[in-house]
C-alpha cells in the first residue's frame, strides 16, 4: 500500500480531470475573507476612475492567471472604470492581455482607446515601473499596436501615475513584489493582486501589512471572485476537478499512512509471531 | 568558541527600534530634497550596523577565533553523492537555479558549482551544468574551467558539460526531464532561485533514482523540494554554503556576523510585540521625545 | 591585476548602485541610468552566446551520430524558423510568429505547468508519512488545508475553510516571513562579500 506505482496515481489524476470537465458537478465555492477585501476595494472605486491593470503573467499559468483576469475585469468594466493594461513579461504577455480585454470589453460594448488601452510590453521593469511615475509616454511611446498614446483619449488623461487611482495587479512570478516596493512605496498607489496559488501564502503577508489591499490566490480565488461579481465561468467549473483531486491525494496520503504503519507493525513483531 | 552576550545584541537593537519610529516619522514628513534621501536614513544605518558586525567577525576569525557552524547535513551529502555517481559511472547534473546572473541566488549557486566541480573534476565524475540564461552559462562555464584547471586537466572543458538550455523555464524542465530519462544521473543538485519549474525537475530526478541535493530562499518552492529531495537547504543555509564547504576565515567570520543581526532582529521583534501587545510603544516613544 | 581586475569592477559597479539608492541628483540618476541601460544591453548580446551554444552542442550530436541526433536536428530547424520568422515576418499579433508561439509553444508550457498537477500527487503521497511527531503534524495540516480549500471540506465540518485559512494566514505567513528574513540577511552577508572580494567562487576562482 505504501509502494503503489505512479502511473496508477497519474491515472486517477486523470480521471479526476476529465469527469468533472465532462460532467459538471457544480459545487459551491465560500469566499475568504482576502478575497472579500479584493472585491470591496475595486467595489469601492468611483465610477470612471482610471486603473492600472499589470497582466504579468507566462502563457504557461494562463489555467489559474486567465480566468482571475477576466474576472476582475468583468467588475471594473461593470462599475465603468477605464483600465491601463500592461504588462512586464514580453513572452505572450502583452497578446493574451490584448485578448481578455477584447472579450470582457466586447461583453460591456467598451471602445478600445476610450475605455481601455493596452500599452504592451518594455524590458527592464524597474525603469518601466519607476519610469512610469513621471511620464508615461516616455515609457511607452506608442502602445501594443504602434499607435502614439496623444492618439488615444484615455491616455491623454493619463501622464503618469497620479492620474491612476488603483491597480489590479495580475502575476504569476515575482513582479507583484516589485510593484508594492517600487510603486505602492514610492507613489502610494493602492493596489490588490491576483497570483497563482503556489505564490498566495508568501503575498498574504502584504495583505496583513496593508501594502495589498486584497489578493485572489489561483483558481480558487477566481472561482470565488466569480461567485461574487454572480459571473460563473471556467474557475469554478475548474474547482470541480481540483476537488477532486484534493480528495484523491488525501486518499493517497491516507493510504500510503496506512501501508506504513501496517509494515511498521509486521517489522517490529518478532519472527515467529507475525501473521 | 564564544557564545553572544546580551551586550553585543541589545544596543543595536534598541538602535532599531528607534530607527524605526524615525524611520515612519520622516515617511509621513513632506517630500525632502538634497542630495541625501533623508527617507532612507534608517535602511543606511541598519546596512552600517549590519557591516560592522560583518567585518567584526571577519576581523575576529582572521585573527584565530574558531566559529562554530552547525553540520548541513545536505552539504555533507555533496562527497556521499559525487562518490556514489562515480562508483555506478553515472554522471551528475548541477542547476544553479533558474535566475539570471543578477540574482544573489545565481551567484550563491555558482559558489557551490566551484566546490562540486572541484570534487567530480578530482574523482573523474561526469558533470552536466544545464543553465537557463546565457550569462550564468558563461559564468558557470569559467568556474567549472577554473576547477578542473586546479584539479590539473587541461583539456578544453566539453561543450556537453555547461549547456545553455532554452530561456523558459517549461522549456528548461522538459530538457531536464529528457536529460535525466536518458542520462539517468546518480546525483541531481539544485542550488539556486526556482520557480514553478522545481517540482517537475525534482519529481524527474525521484523517478530515476537519483539522490537529490536541494537549496533556495525562495519560500515558495521550499516544499516542493522537502517533499521531493532528499536533502534540502533552507533559506539562509543555501547562502551559506559556500562557507561551510570552503570553511576559510573569512566566510566564517561573515557568517557569524550575519548571525548577530538575526538575534538583533529577533529581539527587535519580541520587543515590538510585547509593546504592540500592551499598548506602550506609542508611550515609550513619547517619553524618549520628552526628553529629548 | 588579472585576478584584481573584476574585483574592483564587482566594487565599483556596486558602490555606484549603492550611492544612486541613498543619494539624489542628475548626476547620480544619470550614472545609475546608464548602469541599468548597459545591463540591458549585455543580457540581449549575451543571448547570442545561448544561441551558440545551443547550435553548438546540437550541431554536434548531428556530426557525431549521437543517438540523439533526429531530436536535435528537429530542435535546430524551430530555432531556424522560429528567428526566420520573427527577423524577416515580424512578431506582431496575428503573423506567423505570434500564431507558431500561442498555438504551440503556450500550450506546451501550459501542458509542462500542468504535469505538476499529477507530480505534487505522487509527491505528497511518498513524502507525507507520519514517521515522527513533526511530519505527522505536517501530514494532519496539510489535510486539512486541502480539505478547507474545497467544497467538500464545508459538507464535512462548516468550520473547515476558516480554520484552512487560518493556517495559511497565521502560522504559514509567519514561517514565511522568518524565512525571508533569514535568507534577505543570508543575501546582503553574501552581497557584502561580494563587494568586499571575499566571496570569488563566482568568478571562477576558489
Amino acid at each position: 500500500m505504501q509502494r503503489v506505482d505512479r502511473r496508477i496515481i497519474y491515472t486517477l489524476i486523470f480521471i479526476s480531470v476529465i469527469v468533472p470537465t465532462l460532467w459538471p458537478l457544480q459545487l459551491p465555492t465560500a469566499v475568504t475573507p482576502e478575497t472579500q477585501s479584493f472585491f470591496n476595494a475595486v467595489d469601492s472605486l468611483p465610477s470612471g476612475s482610471r486603473i492600472l491593470f499589470p497582466f504579468d503573467c507566462w502563457p504557461s499559468t494562463l489555467a489559474e492567471t486567465e480566468p482571475m483576469a477576466v474576472a476582475a475585469l468583468r467588475h471594473c468594466f461593470r462599475k465603468d472604470l477605464r483600465v491601463v493594461g500592461l504588462s512586464n513579461v514580453g513572452m505572450g504577455g502583452p497578446s493574451v492581455l490584448e485578448r481578455v480585454l477584447l472579450q470582457v470589453g466586447g461583453e460591456f460594448g467598451k471602445e478600445y482607446g476610450t475605455d481601455y488601452v493596452n500599452l504592451g510590453y518594455k524590458a527592464n521593469y524597474q525603469a518601466v515601473l519607476l519610469g512610469m511615475g513621471s511620464k508615461i509616454e516616455d515609457i511607452f511611446p506608442t502602445d501594443h499596436h504602434g499607435t502614439r498614446l496623444a492618439e488615444l483619449p484615455l491616455m491623454r488623461e493619463v501622464p503618469n501615475y497620479d492620474s491612476l487611482r488603483f491597480t489590479v495587479i495580475i502575476s504569476d512570478n515575482a513582479m507583484v513584489d516589485y510593484w508594492v516596493s517600487l510603486v505602492n512605496a514610492r507613489y502610494g498607489m493602492p493596489m490588490v493582486a491576483a497570483v497563482t496559488a503556489v505564490m498566495a501564502p508568501k503575498q498574504l503577508s502584504y495583505v496583513q501589512a496593508h501594502q495589498l489591499q486584497g489578493l485572489l490566490g489561483g483558481m480558487k480565488g477566481a472561482a470565488e471572485y466569480e461567485r461574487l461579481i454572480g459571473a460563473i465561468d471556467k474557475a469554478n467549473r475548474g474547482m470541480d476537478s481540483q476537488s477532486l483531486i484534493h480528495l484523491l491525494v488525501i486518499g493517497f496520503i491516507v493510504l500510503g499512512n496506512v501501508g506504513y504503519f501496517v509494515t511498521r507493525d509486521k517489522r517490529r513483531a518478532p519472527a515467529g509471531q507475525q501473521g | 568558541m564564544r557564545r553572544l552576550r546580551p551586550g553585543a545584541v541589545v544596543p543595536p537593537a534598541v538602535l532599531l527600534i528607534v530607527l524605526f519610529h524615525v524611520g515612519t516619522a520622516l515617511a509621513d514628513a513632506p517630500a525632502p530634497s538634497g542630495a541625501f534621501r533623508i527617507e532612507r536614513l534608517n535602511i543606511l544605518v541598519f546596512a552600517l550596523i549590519f557591516s560592522a558586525a560583518v567585518l567584526w567577525y571577519i576581523r575576529r576569525a582572521v585573527r584565530g577565533e574558531t566559529f562554530y557552524i552547525r553540520p548541513l547535513s545536505g552539504l555533507n551529502a555533496v562527497d556521499e553523492a559525487v562518490g556514489r555517481a562515480t562508483e555506478m559511472g553515472r554522471p551528475i547534473i548541477f542547476i544553479p537555479g533558474t535566475g539570471e546572473l543578477d540574482q544573489i541566488q545565481t551567484i550563491a549557486g555558482l559558489s557551490v558549482l566551484g566546490r562540486v566541480a572541484a570534487t567530480t573534476a578530482r574523482c573523474r565524475t561526469p558533470l552536466r551544468v544545464p543553465v537557463l540564461y546565457p550569462l550564468p552559462m558563461a559564468a558557470a562555464q569559467e568556474t567549472v574551467k577554473q576547477a578542473y584547471l586546479d584539479e590539473g586537466i587541461t583539456d578544453p572543458l566539453d561543450p556537453q558539460t555547461v549547456q545553455y538550455v532554452a530561456g523558459e523555464s517549461f522549456s528548461f524542465s522538459a530538457r531536464i526531464g529528457g536529460m535525466m530519462a536518458r542520462e539517468k544521473p546518480a546525483a541531481a543538485i539544485y542550488m539556486g532561485q526556482f520557480t514553478a519549474e522545481s517540482l517537475l525537475i525534482a519529481e524527474m530526478g525521484q523517478a530515476v533514482g537519483a539522490i537529490q541535493i536541494a537549496g533556495t530562499a525562495e519560500p515558495e518552492q521550499l516544499p516542493f523540494f522537502i517533499a521531493a529531495c532528499d536533502y534540502t537547504l533552507i533559506g539562509e543555509e543555501f547562502y551559506a554554503a559556500s562557507a561551510y564547504l570552503s570553511n576559510e576565515p573569512k566566510m566564517l567570520g561573515a557568517l557569524r556576523g550575519q548571525d548577530l543581526m538575526k538575534v538583533v532582529i529577533v529581539v527587535v521583534v519580541v520587543a515590538g510585540v510585547v509593546s504592540a501587545t500592551v499598548g506602550w510603544g506609542e508611550e515609550i516613544w513619547r517619553v524618549l521625545l520628552a526628553a529629548l | 591585476m588579472k585576478h584584481r581586475l573584476p574585483i574592483l569592477v564587482a566594487f565599483i559597479s556596486g558602490a555606484i548602485m549603492i550611492v544612486a539608492f541613498f543619494g539624489r541628483g542628475s548626476v547620480v540618476d544619470a550614472v545609475s541610468d546608464e548602469a541599468l541601460r548597459g545591463q540591458t544591453i549585455v543580457a540581449g548580446i549575451a543571448l547570442l552566446l545561448g544561441v551558440f551554444s545551443i547550435v553548438q552542442v546540437h550541431w554536434g550530436r548531428i556530426t557525431t551520430h549521437h543517438s540523439d541526433r533526429v531530436y536535435s536536428a528537429v530542435l535546430l530547424l524551430c530555432l531556424a524558423m522560429m528567428a526566420g520568422f520573427g527577423v524577416f515576418a515580424g512578431v506582431d499579433a496575428g503573423g506567423v510568429y505570434d500564431w507558431l508561439f500561442q498555438k504551440i509553444q503556450a500550450p506546451m508550457m501550459a501542458t509542462m505547468f500542468s504535469m505538476l498537477a499529477f507530480f505534487i500527487a505522487s509527491a505528497a503521497y511518498r513524502a507525507f508519512r507520519a514517521r515522527t511527531i513533526p511530519s505527522t503534524i505536517l501530514l494532519v495540516t496539510a489535510i486539512v488545508v486541502m480539505l478547507g480549500r474545497i467544497p467538500m471540506g464545508q459538507y464535512l465540518y462548516d468550520g473547515l475553510p476558516s480554520w484552512a485559512n487560518w493556517i495559511m494566514v497565521v502560522p504559514s505567513v509567519a514561517v514565511q516571513r522568518g524565512i525571508i528574513i533569514g535568507a534577505a540577511l543570508g543575501a546582503a552577508s553574501m552581497s557584502l562579500r561580494i563587494l568586499l572580494g571575499i566571496e570569488r567562487t563566482y568568478l571562477g576562482r576558489g
